[in-house]
């Protein structure tokens, strides 16, 4: 992807460069709000990764422009502030995302990723995971032998994992996407879904196809 | 004094309305009273005097011209109610009698016995009838003959008279208690719509709408100095809440911005290295920084909830799909854990609230049911639909709370006496709750139920806000 991204702060957007670019994409920086904002008017990205208090432009002010030359780029907001989240919020509900300071670099990539995929509109209704063939109109698995039927949340959480094959996903990412909360609830509901999966779609004796990162997520291997 | 006089819910206005009827009515009825029975009085004097007069002119004639000269007198008369003459001789034999020639006016005298215990030459004697019926006067003189003429009339006239004054003065009197009723409605409703005024905006208040002030008629100058100093009141403490938003805002930024750069090269360090000790330290170390995140972010909404400084991002919502789907959120752990988990509600309502952080409130609630309830048990979310408020109850069949417990709990950092080092949490999710319930001009408790278990609860206000 060919990214902008717009934050004063040296040390976070170094780290963020550098991930990204490990990553494989390609990334703009600007520390300076109102250059932001020409870069992202002269050149068209695929994303923007937008620190909300800049100098001289905030985050904002660059979105209202770009919104107003019809630009309607994918922007990811990225905020410290509990003023600027609140407002963020409002703002995200159109369809763009906001992250909150501190983050995992997975984090940001997933959803820059999920952006970039929206606004791209693909989606064929039908993956693959080993043996087993993804229908998610009939939240479905299927082999040559055998189907298995899979709840909403389940087959949701199988399509964003499949969606981000090879990624590792943030228990944080997984509740937004899968079950729409902002926050870690005391009980386990990511991993108790989790279990479940791997309990449907396992072969008995072989490594699962989800695996736990620890300290950072789950991610989806072994796709043929 | 007057309170108990009233329903309970009558307004103000109605009360003041009242009270005005029944002292304008007493005041005409003790008028009427006074005024009627002075009246009577006068007319009866007026009446005696008149008859005491008469006899001595009837007697006069009657030595002059006879008993013709007695009845030719008494036919010419045009008399003003009914009258009657009659002469008498000195043994009680009726000589003659005149009376009106209209039958139905004809006066009807009473027993002559009675009336010959009347012994001195001139005297009057009142004959007192059932009440309201007219009383009648009789007068009696003893002739130059030693014969008696009797003269005797009814106050027919004069009650008449009476009742007439007294249906003037009744009219009078409606007409002047309508006429007081209207400056007195007026003004009771100019101080009462102030009062309603105020009694919406305290309600906009409790449900959070921190912006809006009371607003007191010029009419009412006390409701005026009350508003001011209530409205004084109320921008202090905005001034207060935005200080403490700010503040909190800024402790937010300084503690965020910092622990974004650790957790960066933390997490490059875990990609990067490749002893897995200082990988496990390494994810070790960023759980423990999620944690302090989620940590700082749980007691500043709890601060800022405590203090009406919570800025919620308000949504219409239905409350009966949102429980539906923490439910759902809940139901795969629920199961895990051999509980049952149901969600009742019979009712539902669309509400302007906060969806993530009601959402947190009731998953905290939740959280906490199914750290403490047993395998086997029955965890139940409960939505109720009231007039001005939905209660959000979660109940539980785990071992309840002690009593003295039950306040307790909701303290930040205050962990029920069952929980043990395992059980998850730092005690902050019930603070957390209230904070929310209290933001969004609610309430939040628990108790104890019958047979075994807890019940957690709070409120939601929707006052002016549609059932669904």
């Amino acid at each position: 992807m060919t990214l902008l991204l717009a934050e004063d702060d040296p040390e976070l957007a170094r780290q963020i460069l550098a991930w990204l670019g490990k990553a494989g994409h390609d990334v703009t920086w600007h520390e300076d709000g109102a250059k932001a904002e020409s870069a992202a008017l002269e050149k068209a990205f695929d994303a923007i990764i937008l620190d909300v208090n800049m100098p001289n432009r905030n985050g904002f002010q660059i979105v209202e422009t770009l919104r107003a030359a019809s630009d309607l780029v994918p922007v990811l907001f990225l905020t410290a502030r509990d003023s600027v989240t609140d407002r963020v919020r409002g703002l995200s509900s159109g369809g763009d995302d906001y992250l909150t300071k501190p983050f995992a670099m997975e984090e940001l990539l997933a959803r820059l990723e999920a952006l970039n995929r929206r606004y791209q509109q693909s989606g064929t209704g039908r993956r693959r995971i080993g043996e087993w063939t993804l229908d998610t109109r009939q939240r479905r698995l299927k082999n040559a032998t055998d189907g298995i039927d899979l709840q909403p949340r389940e087959c949701a959480l199988l399509e964003l994992l499949l969606d981000h094959e090879g990624h590792t996903l943030t228990k944080k990412f997984l509740l937004d996407k899968v079950w729409n909360i902002r926050f870690d609830p005391g009980t386990n509901v990511v991993d108790a879904m989790i279990c479940r999966l791997r309990r449907k779609i396992d072969a008995p004796g072989q490594a699962s196809c989800i695996q736990t990162v620890r300290g950072k997520g789950y991610v989806l291997k072994a796709v043929s | 004094m007057f309170s108990k006089l009233f329903l309970d819910r009558l307004p103000s206005t109605w009360r003041l309305a009242i009270l005005q009827a029944i002292i304008v009515g007493t005041s005409i009825a003790l008028c009427l009273t006074l005024a009627g029975s002075a009246l009577r009085g006068d007319l009866e004097i007026n009446a005696r005097s008149v008859i005491l007069d008469d006899l001595r002119e009837y007697s006069l004639l009657y030595k002059k011209l006879g008993k013709q000269g007695v009845a030719d007198l008494f036919n010419a008369g045009r008399h003003v109610g009914i009258q009657a003459i009659r002469i008498t001789s000195p043994d009680g034999k009726l000589v003659s009698e005149h009376t009106q020639e209209d039958e139905e006016k004809a006066f009807v005298w009473p027993d002559p016995l009675n009336l010959r215990k009347l012994a001195i030459v001139v005297d009057l004697v009142t004959v007192e009838h059932p009440k309201g019926s007219p009383h009648q006067l009789i007068g009696r003189i003893v002739l130059h003959d030693n014969n008696v003429l009797w003269y005797g009339r009814s106050d027919s006239a004069d009650l008449a008279y009476l009742q007439h004054i007294h249906d003037y003065l009744w009219m009078a009197g409606v007409a002047a208690a309508i006429i007081s009723l209207i400056p007195i409605l007026w003004y009771a409703n100019e101080v009462m719509r102030p009062v309603r005024s105020m009694i919406a905006s305290a309600r906009a208040l409790a449900c959070g709408a921190g912006e809006s002030r009371l607003v007191a008629s010029s009419a009412v100058p006390e409701l005026r100095d009350f508003a001011d100093a209530f409205n004084t009141a109320l921008d202090r403490n905005s001034a207060l809440a935005s200080e403490l938003q700010a503040a909190n805002d800024h402790l937010a930024h300084e503690l965020r911005t910092p622990l974004a750069r650790i957790r960066g090269n933390l997490e490059n360090f875990h990609d990067e290295v490749k002893n897995v000790d200082a990988s496990d330290a390494a994810a070790r170390g960023l759980d423990e920084i999620d944690r302090a995140t989620h940590l700082i972010q749980t007691i500043l909404n709890i601060r800022a909830g405590e203090h009406n400084a919570l800025r919620l991002h308000r949504e219409k919502t239905s409350l009966r799909e949102l429980l539906g789907g923490i439910a759902d959120i809940y139901a795969t752990s629920a199961e895990d854990r051999g509980l049952l988990l149901r969600m009742e509600a019979s009712d539902d309502v669309e509400i302007s609230i906060d969806q993530q952080l009601v959402t947190q409130a009731v998953a905290n609630l939740l959280d906490n049911a199914l750290a403490y309830t047993p395998s086997g048990g029955r965890i139940i979310l409960r939505l109720e639909v009231e007039k001005e408020q939905a209660t959000i109850r979660v109940l539980d069949t785990g071992p309840g709370l002690k009593p003295d417990e039950l306040e307790l709990v909701w303290q930040r950092f205050i962990r029920g006496s069952l929980a043990s080092a395992r059980t998850p949490g730092m005690g902050l999710g019930l603070s957390l709750v209230r904070s929310i319930a209290t933001a969004h001009g609610g309430a939040s408790g628990c108790c104890n139920r019958e047979g075994g278990g807890a019940e957690f609860w709070f409120t939601l206000t929707h006052a002016g806000e549609s059932p669904a």
